[in-house]
């Protein structure tokens, strides 16, 4: 009978004990802290997939909006990229869009095709659109472009270019002995310019020399491969849109051509080889990029590695260029570039704040304030007047090899992907074809003719339905 | 007897309003769905039978998903079944420290999945990895797991096996309910381990190895995360898995008619294959009664 | 109750146990010691730098060589996971008591009464099971947003006292197979159906429910998306998103997220080791009981 007493004691103790711990998480719950921090000013909801480092300057940039004016307040939200837009669209669809988003898949065309963003036109002044058809580069208007109509505001671009490590290419004897060993000023980054490869098949070459292989045949240090049939496709001339007729362009002999050397380079290597080590290298993140760790002699990567190198490998003499190219037929300053850009969804409950906030941010009407954001991030604006302020050219100053991007972003030369409705499936097409072409198993032809039917296919079947394209 | 019937309907009921109130509705719009063309925001237009058309008769990758996925259950469900049953039993031996060992095979289950898939990055690199770092001890070249055709796909099989531990616990579960009764009579009519394994334990576990069969091949076909996460449906469409491409469809591509018709399908197939184990169990399952 | 159990083995067999568990032991246990060296080493030190295409396997390269604990410190600064803790407490105990209970009810009705339409029926909740949700999540929301229940928590709670197919499905195995006398035995004492459910049934289930109750917890510890769905204040996500935030758009912050991760399965193995002392248990109450 004790038994039974302590047993029905101990009952009531964890009865008791668990309704404690109930209140007490309920009580937790209910004096939720107020996020808010002007309560009494307009909210603007800011979904963006910034994390880590990128998200306190983004963070910061909307504390500084807030404090620059009294109507609205920004409160952001930073989403997980993998599952960012099927939350969007699930607000979207439900009604209950943010007033602005950040994006840098490739949406723009097929959220814009399905009136789910607002043309920037309904939302800009006549005088603010004029502004930005002058004034923003030819590349950001065309990543905001659907049916001849800006939907989105290019926030930064991401331009890829050729980066050379000058200690190995001394070792190779590749750059006479007197080019400098590294560039600190403007005039060593015009020296080195010089002597750095002039086409490709000479960057291709060099890439061979550097290639450092072990006893078994793995590779230890790549020296260059050419990869993305995205970003060769224009330095080769070729490219899959033509703006002026507003089609695609698919099974072109550029594209043909850039295609078949791309495959080429990888059979002279090896695919098999290729893969192994560049799956080795396991993260691309600051010091542990295999550029700057020496695994890699020549590569192709993104402007924003020069704040990286400055911030964890300081000590490393590199160079960039932009991509050479072929020594017939192709494009100077060509690839492909993309960027993040600021989305309106169409619904939503603030859409002149997201305005305000977009303005504040890109600097369309104060490129002197903005530049301090982007120098900070080391992004590459949209518009050439942040490029001139003065604080911006303090900064490439600061880090010469910058010139090579904002160089690139210039040129008439750069693509985006087509701005079809069907834009992230085309991106995804693209890449299997230059996989089935890089792996061997579809000759660059097949893959290209594979590639061109399936396009068919999609245009085919948005005819069944009813749309023009 | 009408009683028992009212009592019946009572104890169900918290799951038949939940049935009618959040999952009825849905699945209806589903299946209208399929008939039509519908990108998430505009209204869906009806196309009638057209996206099943397609899907028969225009597109490759959707055998080819199909196909993927029907060998994957094919692999994943019965080694994870014996290997489940196997770890359990031995894992309810009286041992010291089986506490600890529990825990062990049980922990690849709990990692949250952004790190087991960022663990076996790292295991399943062709260089440093711990895999082909072990074979390279007895001097073996391992293969280059996730890239090339056909490892990337026993890599995941191999991740999901991994944490097998899920399953494990629910037969664990399962022997604690076989009565100590059985096994003393066992005992005393001379029986040994073996014996007693075969002829008490696994009978009494049927119908918990049945249960595991039936969520393994549900589950199997609805496959799709890790190998989102790791190998996003390469090398060459090698590990796009049916729900892989299902996702695609539906939240990339904003397709979720075409979508819709697919998950149909997938519905149809998974149905049928339960329906057949369903068939069966009588002849294999004893409820002890 | 401490006789001999017919289960125990001779000292060789105990010892033949333990060499095969420790050696089954390892290939489940190693990725998991690499996650915990990874949370404590140096960014420099996690991958090979030497100049070698390809390393050999040996073990002191795995651990870290001066524990960094300051990863630790680090990752948690990243949010306020004070804040995700909480909620995802509060959303771990809500989800168990309401999906444990409800799903042992429905359980209990499919497997022990007759009613019309329970073959049906039984069919139908399997059925739930088997529509991949990528194309339900729409409707979903809707019926969330028509209730009011956007933006608040609502969405992650209640539907967890409607029951668990997965689960009613489990605990009906279960409890078919507990023996008919046993139930008969409480309808002749005049107890009611539900006496019989909670005082006979629940207790012999005992296993099983903690089974559900330690995959519930688990499911809601793990589930990032749902409160990402309904909910727009990152003061109420819960510690699977702070999780979430090191998977970086340019490269993983490898010790970081492994501290975390590292952070986030810890309480999840603590729940794990206590929970099997009612594993022991359920042998001897059901030996007892007979």
């Amino acid at each position: 009978m004790d038994g039974e007493r302590r047993r029905k004691l101990k009952k009531a103790a964890t009865a008791a004990g668990a309704c404690i711990l109930a209140a007490f998480l309920f009580g937790w719950f209910l004096e939720s802290p107020e996020p808010r921090k002007y309560p009494e000013r307009e909210p603007v909801v800011f979904w963006h997939m910034w994390t880590t480092e990128w998200k306190v300057i983004v963070d910061d940039i909307c504390t500084r909006f807030n404090e620059s004016q009294d109507v609205y307040e920004v409160i952001p939200l930073s989403l997980p990229k993998g599952v960012a837009d099927s939350k969007f669209l699930l607000a979207a669809a439900g009604g209950e869009p943010p007033d602005c988003m950040a994006e840098w898949h490739q949406v723009v065309p097929q959220f814009a095709n399905s009136k789910l963003i607002l043309p920037l036109d309904e939302i800009m002044t006549a005088e603010e659109l004029a502004t930005f058809r002058s004034q923003a580069y030819p590349i950001a208007q065309k990543i905001s472009a659907f049916n001849g109509r800006p939907y989105c505001m290019p926030l930064a671009l991401d331009v890829r270019a050729c980066y050379y490590r000058l200690d190995h290419l001394h070792q190779a004897g590749l750059i006479p002995a007197s080019a400098p060993a590294r560039v600190a000023t403007q005039a060593e980054f015009e020296e080195l310019r010089a002597v750095l490869p002039q086409t490709l098949e000479e960057l291709t070459e060099w890439g061979r020399k550097l290639n450092v292989f072990d006893s078994k045949g793995r590779l230890v240090r790549l020296g260059f491969i050419p990869q993305w049939f995205r970003m060769f496709a224009s330095v080769f001339g070729g490219g899959f849109y033509d703006w002026e007729n507003n089609e695609l362009l698919i099974s072109t002999p550029e594209n043909l051509q850039a295609l078949t050397f791309l495959a080429e380079q990888q059979k002279a290597i090896g695919f098999d080889r290729m893969e192994r080590f560049l799956s080795s290298l396991t993260t691309s993140h600051g010091a542990d990029w295999p550029f700057a760790t020496g695994k890699r002699s020549v590569s192709i990567d993104g402007q924003w590695k020069v704040q990286q190198l400055h911030k964890f490998a300081p000590d490393i003499p590199y160079m960039t260029t932009p991509i050479p190219p072929p020594k017939s037929g192709g494009k100077k300053m060509a690839g492909w570039v993309h960027g993040n850009f600021m989305t309106f969804p169409k619904g939503a409950k603030n859409t002149a704040g997201a305005w305000a906030f977009t303005l504040f941010w890109t600097g369309q009407d104060n490129p002197e304030r903005a530049s301090e954001f982007y120098t900070r991030a080391g992004w590459l604006p949209p518009s050439p007047a942040i490029a001139e302020t003065r604080r911006y050219r303090a900064y490439v100053r600061e880090h010469p090899q910058f010139q090579t991007f904002i160089d690139i972003l210039a040129s008439p030369n750069i693509e985006s992907t087509p701005p079809v409705p069907f834009q992230l499936q085309l991106y995804d097409l693209i890449k299997r074809a230059d996989e089935s072409a890089m792996r061997g198993s579809l000759t660059p032809e097949q893959a290209l003719r594979k590639l061109n039917d399936e396009v068919d296919e999609i245009l085919n079947r948005r005819k069944e339905f009813g749309h023009e394209n | 007897m009408r009683g028992q019937a009212l009592k019946g309907y009572l104890f169900i009921s918290p799951w038949l309003i939940g049935f009618a109130l959040l999952v009825a509705a849905p699945f209806i719009a589903s299946i209208y769905l399929s008939f039509t063309h519908y990108d998430i925001i505009s209204p869906a237009e009806w196309v009638g039978g057209s996206n099943y058309k397609r899907l028969f008769t225009e597109d490759p990758l959707f055998w080819k998903s199909l196909v993927v996925t029907l060998k994957y259950a094919l692999v994943a469900v019965p080694v994870g079944t014996v290997l489940g049953v196997g770890m359990a039993l031995l894992l309810n031996l009286d041992v010291r420290g089986i506490r600890f060992y529990r825990t062990a095979f049980y922990l690849p289950s709990i990692v949250p999945m952004v790190a087991s898939c960022a663990v076996f990055s790292w295991v399943l690199n062709p260089h440093i990895g711990l895999m082909n770092s072990i074979l390279r001890g007895i001097g073996v070249e391992g293969p280059a797991w996730l890239t090339s055709e056909p490892w990337a796909f026993y890599s995941l099989v191999m991740m999901s096996l991994w944490s097998v531990g899920g399953s494990m616990i629910i037969y664990l579960a399962g022997l604690k309910d076989v009565p100590a009764s059985l096994y003393e009579a066992a005992v005393v009519d001379g029986a040994n381990a073996w014996q007693r394994t075969v002829h008490i334990t696994l009978p009494m576990l049927t119908p918990v190895i049945f249960f595991n069969l039936v969520m393994g091949t549900i589950n199997a076909f609805q496959y799709f995360a890790q190998a989102y996460i790791m190998t996003e449906g390469g090398p060459e469409d090698s590990t796009t898995f049916y729900a892989l491409y299902l996702f695609q469809r539906s939240w990339r591509y904003l397709d979720m008619g075409y979508a819709s018709a697919m998950a149909w399908i997938l519905f149809v197939i998974i149905m049928l294959i339960t329906a057949l184990l369903f068939k069966t169990h009588k002849k294999w399952v004893h409820y002890g009664r | 109750m401490k006789t001999k159990s017919p289960l125990s083995l001779t000292r060789r067999q105990k010892w033949a146990a333990h060499v095969v568990l420790v050696v089954l032991c390892i290939p489940f246990l190693m990725p998991i010691v690499w996650m915990v060296a990874t949370s404590l080493k140096s960014n420099e030190d996690i991958f090979p730098q030497e100049n070698q295409a390809a390393i050999t396997f040996n073990i002191s390269s795995m651990l870290p060589k001066d524990p960094q604990w300051q990863n630790y410190k680090a990752a948690l600064q990243t949010g306020p996971f004070h804040l995700y803790l909480r909620n995802s407490l509060l959303l771990c105990t809500l989800n168990v008591i309401g999906a444990v209970f409800s799903s042992a009810l429905a359980a209990y009705g499919f497997a022990r009464l007759r009613f019309p339409g329970k073959e049906g029926l039984f069919i139908l909740l399997i059925a739930t099971m088997a529509l991949p949700r990528h194309v339900t999540m729409i409707p979903v929301f809707t019926i969330f947003k028509m209730l009011g229940w956007y933006g608040t928590l609502l969405p992650l709670i209640v539907p967890a006292f409607f029951g668990n197919p997965f689960f009613i499905f489990l605990l009906r195995q279960f409890f078919q197979t507990i023996p008919a006398d046993l139930a008969e035995a409480g309808t002749i004492d005049g107890a009611g159906e539900f006496r019989i459910f909670s005082q006979i049934m629940l207790p012999l289930a005992k296993p099983a429910l903690i089974t559900c109750a330690l995959f519930q917890f688990l499911a809601t510890w793990n589930d990032f998306f749902g409160p990402l769905l309904y909910i727009n204040d990152p003061a109420k996500y819960t510690v699977a998103y702070g999780l979430q935030q090191f998977m970086g758009s340019h490269g993983t912050a490898w010790a970081q997220l492994m501290a975390v991760a590292t952070l986030f399965t810890l309480p999840i193995v603590i729940l794990f080791f206590c929970a099997q002392k009612v594993f022991i248990q359920g042998i001897s109450t059901t030996g007892a009981t007979r």
